[in-house]
């Protein structure tokens, strides 16, 4: 019984909390002095909970002072909710090395990944002052997540596992308990992403909107007062933990926004009751406060080019570099490249469910899909379109992830016509027409019409290049352009042959991430949207999946939910990529492609290298930008 | 008089039920919704999607009733000066443009003042000295006005006055006055960002009404009245102001028809590209995201201004030139 303990009860690692250390080591933040002494605020050990979580810096980074304002620039108003990513304080949340770790929560205990214990820090509070305790779990729990009205069709779906809920307990203030009979391992993963799963809300606050503790009569007033349907119409829209379009609403977040949109500029100011602290006991985060500045999306380049940006990477592009550097000698700052951490930059996705029956067939046939990764110069389009600094891979897992393997990314990716053109003639298509493009056994010309969402001209580049290649193996390729709406809706509805997109999201995954991204889930799957329709709608609707592949795929997925030990899913995560990797359900192209990142010279801590991508980054979240701060002195 | 304009009034009312009807249908055109464009534009960034959010929205907004409940929704709220939700500022749709229209008057007001002020000595010069080389000169550079391609100019003169001048790129200022109080400080800001777009806008209004008013003025210039006026000595002064300029200047008149909604939408791409905080580029966005209620209304609000712009340049036609008759066949 004891080592059977011992095998399965983990605790993650909780960062040395300091109630033991005197409170004297910490220092009153300079642009707080003010409202403190008049006493419009309490002091330091007084804001922060009293077991602190101090913030291991990185090596590369130096403790800082406090102080100055970043300037950010936006494309959108909406593009607010970038703060909320980069701010990242999490329930829990990942660091650079991509383990999960306690952050907002004093720690968690994990019990055979089917209860989770999670411990809030004692005297831990919301940006307004008020206490955070098991209450606000409570409140999302019982009011929000099983209100029939809030929320109709019940909790969110990560929350339940083969149909069945959580046992929600809270034990005391500080403890909350969620429990399954089966293991949930989307639970941790939830709490920690980019646009987490919000269990906890600001129950103070939030109250004066919910029907169960106002008055008819308030509540009536107030659908009156907002112009909205019903009272969930009030509360959904103060209620926005994500998209930070409400100064008033409470958040643990280390910025705060104060301003009401509409605006073209947006402060965030310091949050002070924020629970992390540096090592020499000034309260983070060192910036006082972000200025957005909201631009319009292709004018970011050139304002950041203009000394506009402190740290900017939204909006920027590869094609962007040799003008920001050029630029950066009469500005002060410095541009780096980051790296995007997607499987694939640009990827073909042949739709296996299309209408055409003739083409849907040739599809989901494993040697056409070979042959026509084999017949894409991806050295040519290199060298060409990327200037040589990109990747030639598949679609697939990277290297600086752990679950990487050589052949994943290098099979079948050669240009080698000869193969393509030995594969096309046994696959049925010898005959060709006088322009020398292949038939079909019906007498049509072999052409592909490839489907782009018409937003880069990057895409279309590619697109020639492949053209020519393909045209050698006896392959006529169209691009469309459309828009992003009509591009996605002609894929769902079959009428899309082939599609160009970027490739899997999450492409440096830990075997503890799920690997439902490679298998049939979810309808904006690009290469099989009925099959992945069907899974998301429990068999209601799309197809069942009706190649072999793609039903182990969907049997893995399954069990990789059910996998109790971390041996057990990375075993699975391997021959999930071993099917990709042998069948090609999508064509990659390139990836590593470099993503600029300008950041001023003023600012410290800012890591030279990392990846930029919202899964599982966060963008600079997972660096914990808290933690950059500016040379005042020097500015 | 009183008539005809009742009359007039009481035909715009179809004229402008039919094009709110069209107005709606175009807007609702391409397919799927608003959602939709907003799950997509998610997407497309890497971010998850909850569906019973997405739900749930829907049947806030009403989008998931059919066309002609969500159309009447919305004509009636008009009616009673509600314009709507925006979806995607989440806010009523009178906050989200209330707030632009007043830079937005402030930057069409200046062009077209800047166009007159340029236009008029020109067209006159050019008029007067038919086939001089000032009317020669000065009308290619009318034209070369014209022909240049607005964004462009635009992107040339945003890059040299922020390596020569260093102005901030883009906007209508600098940006730490955005949302604050009205100041000496704020106003210079303004001025320095707003002879850009001025400009650039004006160049091919100038050069249009350069032409039209040479055109018009050379028509009346040739007039017998003029020729006898000069014969008996007028002084050449009061010969061209006295009658055939007040005659020539009737296109403008007419104009105001249409200044009227260009007053309000401010030119929309010259808008986008120097991304400046008037009302063009929320209409475009708008427009892409299919958030039907800010796009309509706003529409609606243009068409509006031009139906009854072009009354009171009618009415003003009237008063000014008694040439012109009201209500044309009924008078004969």
């Amino acid at each position: 019984m004891k080592t059977l303990l011992n095998g399965i009860f983990l605790i993650l690692p909780l960062i040395s909390a300091t109630s033991a250390q005197a409170m004297d080591w910490l220092k009153e933040t300079p642009s707080l002095v003010e409202l403190v002494e008049a006493g419009k605020l309490p002091s330091i050990d007084d804001r922060i909970p009293d077991d602190v979580q101090v913030a291991q810096l990185r090596l590369d980074q130096a403790p800082g002072e406090h102080g100055g304002q970043l300037r950010l620039l936006m494309g959108k108003q909406k593009d607010i909710r970038q703060i909320v990513i980069y701010g990242y304080a999490r329930l829990v949340g990942y660091t650079p090395e991509l383990e999960l770790k306690a952050d907002i929560l004093k720690r968690v205990e994990v019990f055979e990944n089917r209860v989770f214990t999670l411990h809030l820090r004692k005297g831990h509070k919301w940006s307004d002052g008020h206490p955070f305790t098991s209450e606000d779990f409570r409140y999302y729990w019982e009011d929000v997540a099983n209100n029939p009205e809030l929320s109709k069709g019940g909790p969110n779906k990560l929350l339940i596992v083969d149909g069945e809920l959580p046992e929600v307990e809270f034990p005391d203030k500080h403890t909350v308990r969620y429990s399954w009979s089966n293991p949930n391992p989307y639970f941790m993963p939830a709490l920690a992403g980019a646009r987490p799963l919000y269990i906890y809300k600001p129950a103070h606050y939030l109250r004066q909107f919910h029907a169960r503790y106002q008055s008819e009569e308030a509540i009536a007033r107030q659908i009156e007062e907002f112009a909205k349907r019903n009272w969930m119409g009030v509360h959904v829209n103060y209620d926005r933990p994500y998209k930070a379009t409400n100064p008033d609403l409470p958040t643990l977040q280390p910025w705060v926004n104060t301003t009401y949109p509409p605006s073209e500029r947006f402060i965030f100011k310091r949050n002070p009751y924020y629970h992390r602290v540096d090592p020499n006991g000034r309260q983070l985060p060192y910036i006082d406060s972000i200025a957005i500045n909201i631009a319009s999306s292709k004018l970011v380049p050139a304002k950041t080019g203009a000394d506009e940006s402190d740290l900017q990477a939204r909006y920027l592009r590869m094609d962007n570099y040799t003008f920001l550097k050029s630029a950066s000698k009469r500005n002060n700052y410095d541009v780096r490249l980051w790296q995007a951490a997607k499987g694939a930059h640009i990827a073909l996705y042949p739709n296996l469910n299309t209408n055409d029956k003739v083409y849907r067939e040739l599809m989901r046939d494993l040697r056409f899909r070979r042959a026509l990764s084999h017949a894409i110069h991806r050295h040519e389009i290199n060298q060409v379109v990327y200037f040589g600094l990109v990747q030639e891979s598949n679609n697939t897992v990277l290297e600086e992830g752990p679950l990487y393997r050589p052949e994943y990314q290098n099979n079948w990716i050669e240009y080698d016509l000869k193969h393509a053109n030995q594969l096309l003639d046994e696959l049925g298509l010898a005959e060709r027409d006088d322009r020398g493009v292949r038939l079909l056994p019906d007498g049509r010309s072999l052409e592909i019409l490839i489907q782009t969402a018409g937003e880069s001209t990057e895409q279309t580049d590619v697109l020639e290049l492949i053209h020519d290649s393909w045209l050698q193996a006896g392959i006529k390729l169209y691009s469309i352009p459309s828009t992003r709406e009509v591009f996605r809706n002609r894929i769902f509805s079959g009428d899309a042959m082939m599609s160009i997109w970027s490739g899997i999201e999450n492409a440096i995954p830990t075997a503890e991430n799920s690997p439902g991204e490679l298998a049939p889930t979810s309808k904006y799957q690009y290469q099989w949207p009925q099959w992945g329709l069907y899974y998301e709608s429990s068999g209601k609707s799309g197809e069942a999946p009706e190649l072999t592949a793609a039903q182990e795929l969907v049997h893995l997925n399954d069990q990789w939910a059910r996998a109790s030990t971390h041996e057990q899913r990375e075993l699975i995560w391997h021959q999930i990529l071993e099917i990709h990797r042998d069948q090609m359900f999508t064509i990659g192209i390139v990836n590593h492609v470099p993503h600029p990142v300008v950041v001023s010279n003023y600012l410290h801590n800012v890591p030279e290298k990392g990846f930029y991508d919202i899964s599982p980054g966060a963008y600079f979240g997972i660096y914990k930008p808290d933690t950059f701060w500016f040379d005042e002195a020097r500015r | 008089m009183l008539g005809y304009i009742l009359r007039r009034i009481l035909t715009m009312i179809p004229t402008l039920v039919v094009i709110s009807m069209l107005v709606f249908v175009i807007i609702q055109l391409p397919p799927g919704d608003y959602l939709e464009s907003h799950i997509a534009e998610l997407q497309s960034h890497g971010e998850s999607v909850d569906e019973q959010k997405i739900q749930f929205l829907r049947e806030q907004y009403g989008l998931d009733k059919p066309l002609v409940h969500q159309y009447w929704y919305w004509v009636t709220g008009m009616l009673q000066a509600d314009f709507g939700y925006s979806f995607e500022y989440e806010l009523p749709v009178s906050e989200v443009v209330g707030d632009r229209l007043f830079l937005t008057v402030i930057i069409s007001i200046a062009t077209i003042l800047f166009t007159w002020i340029i236009a008029f000595p020109i067209g006159i010069y050019s008029a007067t000295h038919q086939y001089s080389w000032g009317d020669y000169g000065l009308s290619t550079l009318g034209f070369l006005g014209l022909a240049t391609p607005n964004f462009l100019l635009a992107l040339v003169m945003l890059y040299f006055a922020n390596v020569y001048f260093g102005t901030s790129i883009g906007g209508l200022m600098d940006s730490e006055y955005i949302d604050a109080p009205w100041s000496i400080d704020k106003m210079i800001s303004i001025l320095e960002h707003l002879w850009i777009p001025v400009i650039v806008i004006g160049t091919s209004g100038t050069a249009g009404m350069i032409r039209r008013l040479r055109a018009n003025l050379l028509d009346e210039l040739q007039k017998q009245y003029v020729v006898t006026g000069r014969a008996k000595g007028l002084p050449p002064g009061k010969l061209l102001v006295k009658y055939p300029l007040r005659v020539a200047l009737n296109f403008f008149v007419a104009d105001i028809g249409t200044l009227l909604p260009t007053v309000i939408s401010g030119a929309e791409i010259v808008a986008v590209v120097m991304s400046l905080p008037t009302t063009g580029p929320i209409l475009l966005s708008a427009l892409q995201s299919q958030d039907m209620y800010l796009a309509g209304s706003f529409l609606m609000f243009l068409a509006l201004l031009t139906v009854f712009g072009v009354l009171v340049s009618d009415i003003a036609l009237a008063l000014l030139d008694p040439r012109i008759r009201l209500g044309g066949g009924a008078s004969k």
